[in-house]
């Protein structure tokens, strides 16, 4: 059987308006938004969310967007390396392959959500995960909606299926 | 004991009763794909949860494991051991022979499919549970296909400005929804009768014509008819709604296009104008004979109220200098259009194309360094204004939204800017008829997409803040929060008699150096549009005049007037030239 190693498991948080939403949020949407946030599951040493173009990693902090934000420690996990490719594999096949982006209801952080769970049990800040209905409660929110829903994030790194 | 699994077959698959000691537990097994609810004994082992498994998945034992709380499961634990209880999900992965395959695990696969009808936006496009068959929803999943790739098709008909990129937004949510469910697409092209629909042009013509919304639509941008008119093009257009792969195909190519589009600074604003201008009621047009709008729930119901294809999509006005209104997409780089600005509304006039209040100029939102940078990276990419602006759904949105007062004063309201002060709101609301017809000055316009007159503006508004703090006695009514001040700004002029709302108190001498400076600023500015009328005044004779020879359209005749300076014949050539013939 496998190893009952234990991998720590870590959430990195980026803001993706990178200080921007903070400041004009109040003005746009009539609320207080701290950040865009974007989320990613560092496991075995490995940087893993979803974008655009599907479940995509990269090496811990590799991303265009830097070094992140914030993070925070989901604990740890048995659940080996080879395991855990196949999982994601079944995830691309099914739930997050790359046309299943949605900038509000399936996005990075739900990702990151659901990965966090399966590894540890453990939810990722629900201040993340609510951020799409704070927009979205927001007239401006409701407003964009239409476009934003097609809109994708694609800020690098490898997909996990080896295909762009 | 081992008869876990007392099986129901033709039962809902939940509730198997297990006999055993102890309660019986349901604990949720979570897969990638899907989900079960497997009933349990609370003290069963590892391996008997396993066997359970198996059979619900249809999977071998070894294949399977069980992910709980981070902790793999091993079959020689127990379930309380590890504290699975009642409704607690459990993950399971079912392995596969070898690595990075095909992904073996079972349990419907179906549910890929019904999945990818869920979880794509809510484009209207195809209704996920439509299979070929039924008349009734089949025609309207087409209908939106075809409308959307006629028009991409005016996409690659060069010139057709509106054709563009708005529609390709269109197109994309289409496509994605499309490619994720290739087989429901197929299935409703096989349909005999939508065939026989789309093989009939003029049925399709009259279709699409029918709907009122579409009506207005076309009136609104002609190009649109003439799109509808051309026989040949209908049939392109249904040519390539009859084939999946060559619509993917254009659609890559503009998806591609899109794209680029995005990525020029003021483009993503533009492409929001685009969209919202045309998309909007494009879908309403085409959802309303079918079904609901999904896109008026968002915003009809909480804002206009009036009619669907209009929601508060058009809130965004690109002055940053008049009364405060919001553009953008707050995300990364906020510095596109103007939101913001003054926290008096003032009353703009051929003078006065954007409307500053000299009362307010330098207060309140400006003061805020958020602003400023907005401000400043306005001034510093004219791009963005002239994307914004020269765009011509930019202004056959500013018309709608001149001749929907009611509505663009409700957009405007639900701005947060607005919200804590109903005497601004008052005052914005007389003052808006001018405003949008400003809007459409290209005067005005082509001051905004002037990037030294935005500098200038902003040294006056800089210069002006200075002032306020070197002489507080020179402003007063600035002192007080920057409130509703001065409604009649600079230059006022003729104006709308009918607004000109609480002016309070404010300084006189003070509002006439303003205005002067204003006045100076407009007839350098306006380009020697000395005169202080409105252009209807300004051009009524010669708006008989084209009426009289046919050109009925007000508005457009308005438009080419002002464009060429009331000069007659450069104005009819406009008007021919933009609708095609």
């Amino acid at each position: 059987m496998d190893q009952t190693g234990s991998f720590p498991v870590k959430l990195y948080i980026y803001d993706l308006s990178r200080g921007m939403a903070r400041q004009l949020s109040p003005v746009m949407l009539g609320k207080q938004l701290d950040g865009i946030w974007h989320t990613a599951i560092v496991v075995h040493g490995k940087e893993y969310f979803f974008v655009g173009e599907g479940i995509n990693w990269c090496s811990p902090g590799g991303t265009p967007l830097g070094e992140p934000l914030s993070i925070v420690d989901l604990g740890y996990t048995e659940v080996p390396a080879e395991l855990f490719t196949e999982y994601l594999t079944s995830l691309t096949e099914s739930t997050y392959s790359r046309d299943k982006y949605n900038l509000f209801e399936h996005n990075c952080n739900t990702f990151s959500n659901e990965v966090a769970q399966f590894l540890t049990g453990k939810k990722i800040p629900s201040y993340i995960t609510d951020l799409p209905s704070e927009v979205l409660s927001t007239p401006f929110g409701q407003a964009l909606r239409p476009l934003l829903d097609s809109i994708v994030i694609n800020p690098g790194g490898n997909n996990i299926t080896g295909q762009r | 004991m081992a008869d876990q699994g007392a099986a129901d077959p033709g039962n809902n698959n939940n509730n198997k009763p297990e006999a055993s000691e102890g309660t019986i537990i349901k604990v949720t097994v979570k897969t990638p794909k899907d989900k079960e609810e497997i009933a349990i004994a609370e003290d069963a082992s590892v391996t008997q949860f396993k066997e359970e498994i198996s059979r619900r998945f249809k999977a071998k034992q070894d294949q399977l494991v069980l992910i709980f709380a981070g902790k793999i499961l091993k079959d020689g634990d127990s379930l309380s051991q590890h504290g699975i209880k009642d409704g607690l999900t459990v993950h399971l992965v079912i392995k596969t022979a070898h690595k990075g395959g095909d992904g073996g695990s079972t349990s419907a696969s179906s549910s890929s499919s019904t999945q990818a009808g869920s979880t794509s936006t809510s484009s209207p496009g195809t209704n996920p549970s439509s299979t070929a068959g039924p008349t009734g929803p089949a025609p309207p999943p087409t209908q939106t296909p075809n409308i959307l790739t006629g028009f991409g098709d005016l996409a690659s008909l060069a010139g057709l400005g509106m054709g563009s990129a708005n529609f390709m937004e269109l197109q994309q949510q289409m496509q994605r929804q499309l490619m994720s469910n290739p087989e429901m697409l197929s299935q409703i092209m096989e349909n005999p009768l939508v065939q026989n629909m789309m093989s009939n042009p003029d049925l399709m013509r009259q279709m699409i014509m029918a709907n009122p919304q579409m009506q207005q639509l076309m009136e609104r941008n002609p190009e649109i008819s003439h799109m509808l008119n051309n026989p040949e093009l209908m049939r392109q257009t249904m040519e390539l709604a009859r084939n999946p792969a060559m619509m993917q195909e254009m659609m890559r190519n503009q998806d591609r296009a899109l794209s680029n589009l995005e990525s020029i600074p003021g483009g993503y604003n533009a492409l929001r104008r685009m969209y919202t201008d045309i998309q909007e009621p494009m879908f309403s047009a085409a959802r309303e004979q079918f079904g609901s709008n999904p896109f008026s729930a968002l915003g009809g119901s909480s804002e206009s109220g009036a009619q669907p294809s209009r929601t508060e999509n058009r809130e965004p006005l690109p002055n940053p200098w008049g009364p405060p209104n919001s553009s953008n997409p707050s995300e990364s780089g906020g510095g596109t259009t103007g939101s913001t600005s003054t926290t008096g509304g003032t009353n703009p006039s051929v003078s006065n194309p954007l409307g500053i209040n000299p009362g307010s100029l330098g207060n309140g939102m400006f003061n805020s360094p958020g602003m400023q940078s907005l401000l400043q990276q306005i001034s510093e990419n004219p791009q963005l204004m002239q994307n914004m602006l020269s765009a011509p759904y930019m202004r056959s949105m500013m018309q709608s939204l001149a001749q929907n007062p009611e509505l663009a004063s409700q957009v405007l309201m639900n701005n947060p800017l607005f919200a804590g002060n109903p005497q601004l709101q008052e005052q914005f609301r007389a003052q808006l008829p001018i405003f949008l017809q400003q809007m459409q000055n290209p005067e005005a316009l082509s001051v905004m997409t002037n990037p030294r007159a935005m500098q200038a503006l902003m040294q006056i508004q800089q210069g002006l803040q200075t002032l306020q703090t070197e002489a507080p006695g020179l402003m007063p009514s600035l002192m007080s929060g920057g409130i509703p001040g001065i409604p009649t700004g600079g230059g006022l002029p003729t104006e709308n008699p009918a607004s000109s709302p609480s002016s309070a108190g404010t300084n006189t001498a003070q509002q006439q150096l303003m205005q002067q400076m204003l006045q100076m600023f407009a007839g350098g500015g306006g380009g020697g549009g000395a005169t202080t009328q409105t252009p209807e005044v300004r051009f009524q004779s010669q708006l008989d005049q084209l009426n009289a020879m046919g050109f009925i359209n007000r508005e457009a005749n308005l438009q080419a007037l002002i464009a060429t300076g009331g000069d007659i014949n450069a104005a009819i050539e406009r008007l021919l030239g933009s609708q095609p013939s």
